[in-house]
């Protein structure tokens, strides 16, 4: 592998996110939408002038489950797609560059470009915190902004997994728009189903939520904010005791399988189909 | 009042006099210090012990009813010896000393100061690195004012012992006291009792009642604790006014209510805490109540939580602001006996048309998911989830499932009530988080704008360093031989699902060689040469200077240049940063960009976003970067099929001469005019196979059968053209701006000079093969 073609098409895919509609859309929605849930959460009730920090907390993670792996996916779902339908994928391979060097250079240049866009949001809503003399810790606020690149990571590996198996950016977009519907509501919402159906037990809840890389997010994002998962009743309770410490770094596992997995899968399959 | 003897004080002057008096149950005090309790034994009762600054060894006991006095904060160090000061006579007055460093050990509870004894009055003081601070046993109607406690903060909080533990010990005052880095300030066993006006933080509960009746906790603030307040087992507590606010450990209540009976909760702020106020079998007697009335509930993860069979509740006038969960309820059943009037809810969408302040409907806390919770606790799991809103916001806008409320408030305000509490909590800005913030945010814009700006730079620098890379690529590249076969295509063959593109074709071109694939559209000419280039899987082999494409696809790519038929590039770059990102990519010398875009005519477009070239100015573009590393290989799919006349000509012009230098080139055309005059060989095509291998001299004669030429006319005279064709029997074909016309080897120029002699005016006319 040769780290500067890697590296250039890595600086190429920046510059494609820094013209793309949709990443400056999406980047200026997270950002404005962060900004503006930490000031509803911090005005104060009352002329009280005591803020909400846990408000925040919660509608921030409400917020990051929502956007960023819409973001990601259609991001991830573009990428591949739409070179191949334009047919600059097939100039590109047709390059002296491997296509592991050209899926690699793609996942961390969109990586890098999900990472400025989480980063302005996060800092603007991490600025308003701090101002209301909020006592987020500064290791809870990176940790929660690592969870959340984990998250756009894994969500970015699926839509290129997505976006490999497409000839047309459209069907791509269209596929990862569905599993984003998937991910963030259906899922849940089947999962929510058969524990009140089937009468799930804590460990199964506990086992098939954590097939869904949202909610792998979501436990560790509040073990990062609050250090327990008590918030998340017998569930989060029973995580907690079997696991202790050490899930967050199951999750983070879990997180990275995505990636790795996505990644792995997508490579194949530009393998077998080439450029075309 | 205590009595003082002024006969008989001491004071002791800020001078180290080294009295050196021993004490048996301590070390000795080092030089440094005074020794303060031969003071003490040699006060009367009453006397007044008055130290000015000074550093005096601890422990000591007073077992006799005086005061010390502090002026100047003299210091009294425990050493780490147990309790600092232990008190055993009533009526003993300390003010204005600084206590430290007490020992650590929690089965001796070892404290700051020690009582055992009634009517303390400890007041003014700063007690700082101590396990417990004051500790209370049997102290009865002693006061603790206005003393300063810090605990041992680099401690775990189990670890830690109270601020202040008060035990046994009836109307206490406890008042205007700071209290940080402890676990409780508890109250046990102690009556009529009031704890007013302390501020505790970083502690485990903040107040912690047990056991305790007929007390007062009032105008107390309480934040930044695991547990805000915790009242257990006691009646008749009232606890009004207080700031309980940000209390998020385990537990995380504002306010705990466990096993109390006749309280009465009354205007507190109790804000983002996990749980606003939590009530647990309270009321415990069947003839006691609870109040709960005029309490701001803000913030919270859930305002008010309680065990389900609670009751006997009054919930009052209280306002429940933005609470994640409103009301939630634990345990398995629905709420019932409690009373919740007149409370505002954020929530509420009622109106109220009388304008008499209160909704004229009721306000029920019914949200589907919350009584979903109570069915099925597990569910829990699913909060902050996305779905949740979903499934609250499609019950409300179709409820078909109505779920069961779990507080009904029939008479529900309109506004929120806001006690009159003097706040004086500041708020100070977290320095740390901001500055993270503001990089963060820069960081970002770096990422972004900065990043790619660096690699540019970076690439401009490396001008120098490019001309190494251009001699390392050349190195990469076996020169070939002319003559010798520098392209191999054996047994190749590709398939499209059940279309067969390529079959078993096999074509070794030499070193220096121009050959033209022929062939219809759909002959495999393109494929073929995506297969070269291998940017798709194939069966069979190929090699480029002996480099596997499959194997070595990279290495053997760095030999060729390729113009594809269509050229497509990222719209979004310019013609300078397109070509400059395929020569870094192709390890070309930087410096030779301008070149190329000046021989391919580009240069006064570079600044030019690629979208914005037309179809020539991208061939040429493509043309320019195929030739940017100088590859001994030049593969062109049909490479003037977009442009014009004259285009076509300057481009062939320039193959021509690159042919003239050695370059070994392979391409596709389907006009005769390129193929003859231009190629040392011809391949011919069709359905994917290699059905000839010529040279052009026999080109006509081979091709002819198949071909076709295109004529370009006026407009008004096609028809005129047709007519006289047809009339010599060839077959002729309208097509755009022009006609196609069947031809044979022996009849190649018989229809131009028909319309010429016709008086036909002709444009242009090109020789293509008939598709």
């Amino acid at each position: 592998m040769d780290i500067h073609n890697v590296l250039l098409i890595t600086w190429k895919e920046i510059l494609n996110a820094r013209r793309n509609r949709w990443f400056i859309l999406y980047t200026i929605i997270f950002a404005l939408l962060s900004l503006a849930l930490s000031w509803l959460g911090l005005a104060g009730v009352g002329s009280y002038n005591l803020a909400g920090f846990g408000k925040t907390t919660a509608s921030l993670i409400n917020l990051i489950l929502l956007i960023v792996p819409l973001m990601g996916l259609t991001l991830g779902a573009i990428s591949l797609a739409g070179e191949r339908e334009k047919g600059t994928l097939l100039y590109l391979l047709a390059q002296p560059v491997s296509p592991f060097e050209v899926l690699l250079g793609k996942f961390l240049g969109i990586g890098t470009a999900l990472l400025a866009a989480l980063l302005i949001g996060f800092g603007l809503s991490g600025y308003l915190i701090a101002l209301r003399g909020g006592i987020t810790q500064i290791s809870s606020y990176l940790s929660l902004i690592g969870f959340t690149l984990l998250l756009a990571l894994a969500t970015l590996g699926v839509g290129l997994l997505i976006s490999s198996f497409m000839k047309k950016a459209e069907s791509a977009v269209g596929m990862a728009l569905f599993l984003w519907l998937f991910f963030v509501f259906f899922g849940d919402l089947g999962l929510i189903g058969s524990t009140l159906f089937f009468k799930l037990d804590i460990q199964q809840v506990l086992t098939l939520s954590l097939i869904n890389p949202l909610q792998s997010f979501k436990l560790g994002a509040l073990m990062s904010m609050r250090a327990n998962l008590e918030v998340l009743g017998p569930v989060g309770l029973y995580a907690m005791r079997t696991f202790g410490s050490q899930l967050v770094f199951l999750v983070s596992a879990l997180l990275g399988v995505w990636i790795l997995s996505s990644f792995v899968v997508t490579y194949a399959v530009i393998q077998r189909k080439g450029g075309l | 009042m205590r009595k003082t003897r002024k006969s008989a004080f001491f004071f002791v002057l800020l001078i180290f006099t080294g009295w050196t008096f021993g004490f048996a149950q301590t070390e000795p005090a080092p030089a440094s210090m005074v020794e303060l309790q031969p003071l003490i034994e040699r006060a009367q009762p009453g006397d007044t012990l008055y130290l000015d600054g000074g550093l005096y060894a601890g422990p000591v006991t007073i077992d006799k009813t005086i005061a010390i006095i502090g002026k100047n904060w003299p210091v009294i160090d425990g050493r780490l010896q147990g309790t600092v000061i232990e008190i055993t006579a009533p009526g003993v007055h300390l003010q204005g000393l600084k206590i430290i460093n007490s020992g650590i050990d929690l089965s001796e509870e070892d404290a700051g100061i020690a009582l055992d004894a009634p009517d303390a009055t400890i007041i003014d003081n700063h007690l700082q690195e101590v396990l417990f601070g004051i500790y209370l046993r049997r102290s009865h109607r002693t006061v603790l004012r206005n003393n300063l406690i810090e605990g041992k903060k680099e401690m775990e909080i189990p670890r830690r012992g109270d601020l202040i533990r008060a035990w046994s010990s009836d109307s206490l005052l406890i008042a205007d006291n700071i209290l940080r880095y402890g676990r409780d300030l508890i109250v046990w066993f102690s009556r009529n009792s009031i704890v007013r006006n302390n501020e505790v933080r970083y502690a485990r509960y903040g107040i912690h009642f047990m056991y305790s009746d007929d007390c007062l906790i009032e105008n107390n603030t309480l934040i930044h604790n695991s547990v805000g307040t915790f009242l257990m087992f006691s009646r008749r507590l009232t606890y009004r006014h207080n700031i309980v606010a940000y209390n998020r450990g385990a537990s995380g209540f504002g306010i705990g209510v466990k096993d109390l009976d006749d309280g009465l909760i009354e205007e507190n702020l109790i804000i983002d805490n996990r749980v606003g106020i939590f009530v647990d079998n309270s009321p415990r007697a069947l003839d006691a109540r609870m109040t709960y009335v005029g309490n701001v509930i803000a913030y919270n993860d859930a305002g008010f939580g309680l065990l389900s069979f609670v009751q006997r509740s009054h919930i009052n006038k209280n306002s429940f602001i933005e609470n994640y969960e409103q009301v939630a309820v634990t345990g398995a059943g629905f709420l019932t006996g409690n009373d919740w009037q007149g409370n505002y809810w954020s929530d509420y969408f009622g109106f109220d048309e009388d304008n008499d302040g209160i909704g004229d409907i009721p306000y029920k806390s019914e949200k589907l998911f919350e009584d979903l919770i109570l069915r099925k606790p597990e569910l829990r799991f699913f909060i902050y989830s996305p779905v949740i809103q979903a499934v609250n916001f499609a019950a409300q806008a179709f409820p078909l499932v109505k779920p069961h409320p779990k507080v009904e408030d029939p008479v529900p305000r309109m506004q929120p009530f806001f006690p009159n509490i003097d706040i004086g909590v500041e708020l100070r800005t977290n320095w740390p988080l901001l500055i993270s913030g503001v990089a963060s945010i820069l960081f970002g814009l770096f990422l972004i704008r900065g990043f790619a700006g660096s690699f540019k730079k970076a690439n401009q620098e490396s001008k120098t360093r490019s001309e190494s890379m251009q001699t390392i690529a050349k190195n990469m590249m076996p020169h070939s031989r002319h003559g010798e076969a520098s392209i191999a295509i054996n047994n190749v063959t590709k398939s499209f699902g059940p279309i067969v593109a390529l079959k078993d074709a096999t074509l070794h071109i030499a070193g220096g060689e121009c050959v033209a694939l022929w062939g219809a559209n759909g002959a495999g000419k393109t494929t073929l040469l995506r297969c070269i280039l291998g940017v798709i899987p194939f069966e069979g082999n190929i090699t480029i200077n002996s480099y596997d494409i499959r194997k070595d696809g990279k290495q053997a790519r760095y030999h060729i240049g390729f113009v594809p038929q269509e050229i497509q590039f990222h719209d979004h770059f310019s013609v300078l940063e397109t070509i400059r990102f395929y020569a870094k990519l192709k390890k070309a010398p930087v410096e030779r960009i301008q070149d190329w875009l000046q021989i391919v005519g580009l240069e006064p477009h570079a600044e030019k976003l690629v979208k914005e070239l037309s179809g020539g100015m991208k061939q040429r573009l493509a043309l320019a970067i195929a030739l940017l590393a100088d590859p001994p290989i030049l593969l062109l799919d049909e490479p003037t099929a977009n442009l014009d006349m004259r285009s076509r000509e300057e481009f062939l012009s320039i193959l021509k001469k690159l042919k003239d230098n050695g370059k070994t080139i392979v391409f596709s055309s389907h006009r005769m005019t390129e193929v003859i005059p231009f190629a040392d060989r011809i391949v011919v095509m069709e359905h994917g196979k290699v059905v000839a291998d010529i040279p052009p001299s026999e080109a006509y004669s081979y091709l002819g059968r198949f071909s076709q030429i295109r004529i370009y006319l006026p407009e008004e005279q096609i028809e005129k053209a047709i007519q006289i064709l047809q009339g010599e029997n060839f077959e002729v074909s309208r097509n755009g701006l022009g006609i196609k016309v069947k031809i044979d080897a022996q009849s190649r120029l018989r229809p131009i000079a028909l319309l010429i002699d016709s008086g036909i005016s002709i444009y242009d006319f090109e020789y293509e093969l008939e598709h």
